[in-house]
C-alpha cells in the first residue's frame, strides 16, 4: 500500500472547466438537482430569502399586536378563525408567532444564508477547487433543508397550530399539549429540526473535508481568505453542536409522542436537562450565526478600505478563541434556573472573557479602515453598519453576562434588543454586504447601486429606531413573549413607545421590499458584471461571472495572501492571489505539495 | 505507510478476555459501587481504545488525523461532568 | 511508488492537506458528530440516573446480561471479520473480501435479531419506555426510557450498517474494489468499528453498572 495511491483520488477527482466543451447538462441537472456548488449556493439563497420573508411577515404581526393591542389587523381578515377571528390575533396564535419567528429566522434564514449560501458559494472558489469534496452529499444537504422548512411551515395549518413554546422549546411547556395548547405543531417542530440537523451535518462534513484536503498549491492555512477561516471554524461548531440538539429533540419527541418522561418531573425527569442540552448546542449556535458574518465583513472591509486586513493572524486567532470559549459559556442562558452561584460565577467569567477576542476583531476592523482609501460602495456601507451594530449588541451582551444584572433583565425586551442587535444588526447586515458583494459573481449581473444605497439607508435608520427603544422597554420591565403588556398597570406607560417601535418596524419591513425588488430586477435587467467589479484579490475574481461548471480550467496556483491591497510600487491597488509574480514568470508557490510535484507547469 | 499489520485475531482475543473480565467483575467481585464503576469504565475505555487503535487503524494514521479524531472527546467529557456537577451541588 | 502514482507525480496537485484521502477524512469527521450524539444521550442517562437512583434495578435483575454478553461477543467477532475483509482487499484477495463481508453481514444481522428478541421478551415483562405502562419487577420508568433510547439508537446504527454492508457486498460481487481502489471497504469498516466501539461503552454502562 502506498500513500501516494490513496492521495491520488484528490487529484483525479476534480473535473475542471473545459472551455472547448459546452456545458451539456440537462435542465434538471443544471438548475434543480445540481451538484455544482455555485448552483446549490444560489438555491440556498432563494430558499433562505423566502424564509426570511416568512419570518419577517410573522414579525410584522407580532409588532401589530404590541403596537395596537387588541385592534383588528389590516388584512388580518384573511387569517382563519383559529388564528385571528375578525383580524384580532388570538393569544395562542401570538405564541406560535413568536416561536415560529425565532425558529424561521435562526434555522431557516440566517443559518442557511451564512453557512449554506456563503459556504457553498465561496469555499471551493476561495480554496481553488473545482467543487466540494462530496458534490452529491452537498446536493442532499440542500434537498433535505427544503422539506424541513416546509414541514415547519406546514405546522401552521395542522390542528392546534404551530409550535408555541418559544424557539427554545422548554419542557414541560413544550412536552405536554395541555400546557401550550399545541400538540402536532410541537412535534413537527422537533421533526423539522432533526431533518435540518442532518442537512447541516452533511454540509459541515463537506466543508471541513474540502478546506482541509482540497486547497490549491500555495493556498497555505495563513493565506486563506477570512470567510473561509470563519466557515471552517463554523463547520466544526456545527459538526459537534448539532448532534446534541438532534439527541435532545429526539428525547423531547419521545416525551411528546410515546410517553417517556425524560423532561417531565412527575416521574423523575429533569426539565433542566433540556436546558443544558439545548444551550450546550445553543451557545455554539450563536457563534455559528455570527462567525461567518465576521468573515464576510472582514473581506468587504479590506476591499472597501483598499488596505490589507489589519492583524490577519490575530483575526484568525480571535475566530478560534471565540469558537473555543463558546463551548464553555452555555450556562449564562440559565442564570435564572436556580444554578449554584459558584457555577454561575464561572459561567459569568468565561462569558466576559469572550469580549476580549470580540474586541480584537473590532479593533482590527477599525485598524483596517484607519487611513484607508475608503470606497463607500453598497457592500462596504453594510459591512460598516455590521461593525457598529455588532459593537452595540456586544456591549449589551456584557450587561447580561453579569449574573446580578441578568436576574433583573432576564427574559425582558432587553434580551430581545440584544439578540436583534447581534442577529439583525450583526449577521443580517453582513449578509446584505455579502450578497451585494458576490451577487455579480454568481449571477453575472450587478445589483443596482442606487437601490442598494436606498435600501441600506432606510434599513439602517429604521432598524435603529425599532430596536434601540427595546432596551428601554426591557429595563421598564416588559416581558419577552408577552401578548398584551397593558394587562399590567406598570407596563401601560410604555404603550406609546411600543406603538413607536411598531410604526418603524412596519416601515423596516416595507423597506426590505426594495432589496427583494433589487434582486429580482437585477437578475434580468441588471448591468452585466465584469470579472472583477470590486477590484478584489481572491481566486474567484479571476474567473468569468458566473464561473463555468468546474470553476477553473486547471488547478490554480496561489502566490500570496488574499489582502494584498495597495501594494507599494504596483500600478494597481489590488493583486490577485493567482497572479504570478514578476508579470508572468512562473515560480513554484511556496508551501505546496511535495517538492517537484506541486508546481503548475 | 508500509506498516506492520497488527494481528487482528490477537486483538479480538484481547477484547474477549476484557469482556469476560468485565462481566466477572460486575457480578462476582462484590466491590463497593464506586470502585466497581471506576473499574468497569476503565475496562470499557480500554476496549474502546483497542478498537479505535487497531481495527480503525488510528495507530497507523498520520498524527493530524489522530488529533482530529480525538478532538471532540474533551467536549463530550465536559458536558457530562458539568451536567453531573449541577446535580451534585 | 507505483506506475499510477508516477503518472500523477507531474500533474499539479493540491496542498498536502491531512495525507488522508477525502472519503476517509469525511467519514472520520462524520464519526466525530456521532460521538457527540451519543455523548448527549449518555450525558442525559447519567444525570437522570444520578437524580433518581431508586429507578435503576441492580444489574441482571431486569435485563438479561447473559444474552447480551453473547450479543456483545458477536459484535466483537463482526469487527474482526470486517477488518479481515479490509485486509483481504488490501492484498487484492477478491474471494476473501466477499467471504469476510458476508460473515460480517450475518453477524450484524444476528445482533439486530437478538436485540429485537430481547426487546420483545423485556416488553412481555412490563419493561417498556412508556412511563404510565411500566410494570417490570424492579426499576422505574426512566430505566426503561433511557434503556430503549440508547440501545435503540445503537440498534438503528447497526441496522443501517448492515444495509450499507449489503450494498458494499453487491459492489464487491461486481468486482468494484481492487488492490488500488478500496476506499469504500475502508470507510465501511470505520463506520462498523465505530458502532462496535459505541456498543462496548453502552454495554458497560447500561447492563453492567
Amino acid at each position: 500500500m502506498s500513500t501516494t495511491q490513496l492521495l491520488a483520488p484528490n487529484v483525479t477527482a476534480q473535473h475542471w472547466a473545459d472551455p472547448s466543451h459546452p456545458d451539456d447538462r440537462p435542465f434538471i441537472r443544471r438548475y434543480i438537482f445540481s451538484t455544482d456548488h455555485k448552483t446549490i449556493g444560489n438555491q440556498f439563497m432563494f430558499m433562505s430569502l423566502f424564509f426570511l420573508l416568512v419570518g419577517g411577515a410573522l414579525a410584522m404581526m407580532i409588532r401589530w399586536q404590541l403596537g395596537w393591542p387588541g385592534q383588528p389587523m389590516p388584512g388580518g381578515g384573511v387569517l382563519p378563525e383559529t388564528m385571528a377571528p375578525g383580524g384580532i390575533l388570538l393569544p395562542e396564535f401570538y405564541n406560535s408567532l413568536v416561536t415560529m419567528h425565532g425558529t424561521f429566522m435562526i434555522f431557516f434564514a440566517i443559518m442557511p444564508l451564512l453557512v449554506g449560501m456563503f459556504g457553498n458559494w465561496l469555499i471551493p472558489l476561495h480554496v481553488g477547487a473545482s467543487d466540494m469534496a462530496f458534490p452529491r452529499l452537498n446536493m442532499m444537504s440542500f434537498w433535505s433543508a427544503v422539506p424541513a422548512g416546509f414541514i415547519m411551515l406546514a405546522s401552521f395549518v395542522v390542528e392546534g397550530g404551530a409550535a408555541g413554546a418559544g424557539w427554545t422549546a422548554y419542557p414541560p411547556l413544550s412536552a405536554v399539549p395541555e400546557y401550550s395548547g399545541v400538540s402536532t405543531g410541537q412535534q413537527l417542530w422537533c421533526v423539522s429540526l432533526i431533518i435540518l440537523g442532518f442537512s447541516s451535518l452533511m454540509g459541515a462534513v463537506n466543508y471541513i473535508t474540502t478546506i482541509v484536503n482540497m486547497r490549491a498549491p500555495g493556498m497555505t492555512w495563513m493565506r486563506m481568505p477570512l470567510p473561509i477561516w470563519s466557515l471552517f471554524i463554523t463547520a466544526i461548531l456545527i459538526l459537534l453542536a448539532i448532534p446534541i440538539l438532534a439527541g435532545a429533540a429526539i428525547m423531547l419527541l419521545f416525551d411528546q409522542t410515546i410517553g417517556t418522561t425524560f423532561f417531565l418531573p412527575e416521574a423523575g425527569g429533569q426539565p433542566l436537562l433540556w436546558q443544558h442540552l439545548f444551550w450546550y448546542f445553543g451557545h455554539p449556535e450563536v457563534y455559528i450565526l455570527i462567525l461567518p458574518a465576521m468573515g464576510v465583513a472582514s473581506e468587504v472591509i479590506a476591499n472597501g478600505s483598499r488596505k490589507p486586513i489589519f492583524g490577519y493572524p490575530a483575526m484568525v486567532g480571535a475566530i478560534v478563541a471565540i469558537a473555543f470559549l463558546g463551548w464553555i459559556v452555555w450556562g449564562h442562558h440559565m442564570f435564572q434556573s436556580g444554578m449554584n452561584p459558584l457555577l454561575g460565577s464561572s459561567f459569568m467569567l468565561s462569558t466576559m472573557i469572550i469580549a476580549v477576542p470580540s474586541a480584537i476583531k473590532v479593533f482590527n476592523w477599525l485598524g483596517t479602515i484607519w487611513r484607508g482609501d475608503i470606497h463607500f460602495h453598497t457592500p462596504m456601507l453594510n459591512a460598516l453598519a455590521f461593525v457598529g451594530m455588532f459593537v452595540i449588541g456586544g456591549l449589551s451582551g456584557v450587561f447580561m453576562a453579569s449574573t446580578p444584572v441578568d436576574i433583573y433583565i432576564h427574559d425582558t425586551y432587553f434580551i430581545v434588543a440584544h439578540l436583534h442587535y447581534v442577529l439583525f444588526g450583526g449577521s443580517l447586515f453582513a449578509i446584505f454586504a455579502g450578497i451585494y458583494f458576490w451577487f455579480p459573481k454568481f449571477f453575472g449581473r450587478m445589483l443596482s447601486p442606487t437601490l442598494g444605497k436606498i435600501h441600506f439607508a432606510l434599513t439602517f435608520v429604521f432598524y435603529n429606531l425599532v430596536f434601540f427603544p427595546m432596551h428601554n422597554l426591557g429595563l421598564g420591565g416588559m416581558m419577552r413573549r408577552i401578548y398584551d403588556p397593558n394587562q399590567y398597570g406598570f407596563l401601560e406607560p410604555l404603550q406609546p413607545m411600543n406603538t413607536f417601535v411598531s410604526v418603524f418596524a412596519l416601515a423596516l419591513g416595507v423597506s426590505q421590499l426594495v432589496f427583494f425588488f433589487n434582486i429580482l430586477w437585477s437578475l434580468w435587467r441588471g448591468e452585466k458584471a465584469p470579472e472583477n467589479p470590486w477590484r478584489s484579490n481572491s481566486l474567484e475574481w479571476s474567473l468569468a461571472s458566473p464561473p463555468p461548471h468546474g470553476n477553473f480550467e486547471a488547478m490554480p496556483a496561489v502566490y500570496r495572501g488574499p489582502y494584498e491591497y495597495s501594494y507599494p510600487g504596483r500600478g494597481e491597488d489590488f493583486w490577485l492571489q493567482g497572479e504570478p509574480p514578476d508579470g508572468g514568470a512562473v515560480h513554484a508557490p511556496t508551501g505546496g505539495a511535495p517538492v517537484g510535484e506541486g508546481v503548475p507547469q | 505507510m508500509a506498516n506492520k499489520k497488527p494481528n487482528y485475531y490477537l486483538v479480538w482475543l484481547y477484547l474477549l478476555v476484557l469482556t469476560i473480565a468485565e462481566v466477572g467483575v460486575a457480578f462476582l467481585s462484590g466491590l463497593p459501587f464506586e470502585v466497581l464503576v471506576f473499574i468497569l469504565l476503565s475496562l470499557a475505555i480500554w476496549k474502546a481504545a483497542l478498537v479505535a487503535m487497531y481495527y480503525m487503524h488510528l495507530r497507523f494514521e498520520p498524527p493530524r488525523l489522530v488529533i482530529i479524531a480525538l478532538a471532540p472527546l474533551p467536549l463530550a467529557v465536559l458536558i457530562t461532568i458539568v451536567v453531573v456537577t449541577m446535580e451534585v451541588f | 511508488m507505483s506506475e499510477a502514482a508516477a503518472i500523477h507525480a507531474h500533474a499539479p496537485r493540491p496542498m498536502e492537506g491531512i495525507r488522508v484521502y477525502n472519503v476517509k477524512l469525511g467519514m472520520w469527521v462524520f464519526l466525530l458528530s456521532e460521538v457527540m450524539f451519543f455523548s448527549g444521550l449518555i450525558g442525559a442517562y447519567i444525570i437522570l440516573r444520578f437524580a433518581n437512583p431508586e429507578q435503576w434495578a441492580a444489574p441482571g435483575e431486569v435485563l438479561n446480561v447473559t444474552l447480551t454478553a453473547f450479543n456483545t461477543f458477536m459484535l466483537i467477532c463482526s469487527s474482526v471479520t470486517m477488518v479481515k475483509a479490509f485486509a483481504a482487499i488490501e492484498h487484492g484477495d477478491q474471494a476473501g473480501l466477499k467471504r469476510w463481508l458476508l460473515a460480517t453481514i450475518v453477524l450484524g444481522a444476528a445482533f439486530v435479531g437478538i436485540q429485537v428478541f430481547e426487546y420483545i421478551k423485556l416488553a412481555e415483562h412490563g419493561f417498556v419506555p412508556m412511563a404510565s405502562q411500566y410494570a417490570a419487577d424492579g426499576g422505574g420508568p426512566l430505566y426503561g426510557s433511557t434503556f430503549y433510547t440508547m440501545t435503540g439508537f445503537h440498534g438503528a446504527h447497526v441496522t443501517i450498517g448492515v444495509l450499507c454492508l449489503i450494498f458494499t457486498l453487491v459492489k464487491a460481487l461486481r468486482g468494484h474494489y481492487t488492490e488500488e481502489y478500496y476506499s469504500g471497504v475502508e470507510i465501511m469498516g470505520l463506520y462498523w468499528h465505530f458502532v462496535d466501539l459505541v456498543w462496548i461503552i453502552l454495554f458497560t454502562i447500561v447492563y453492567l453498572i
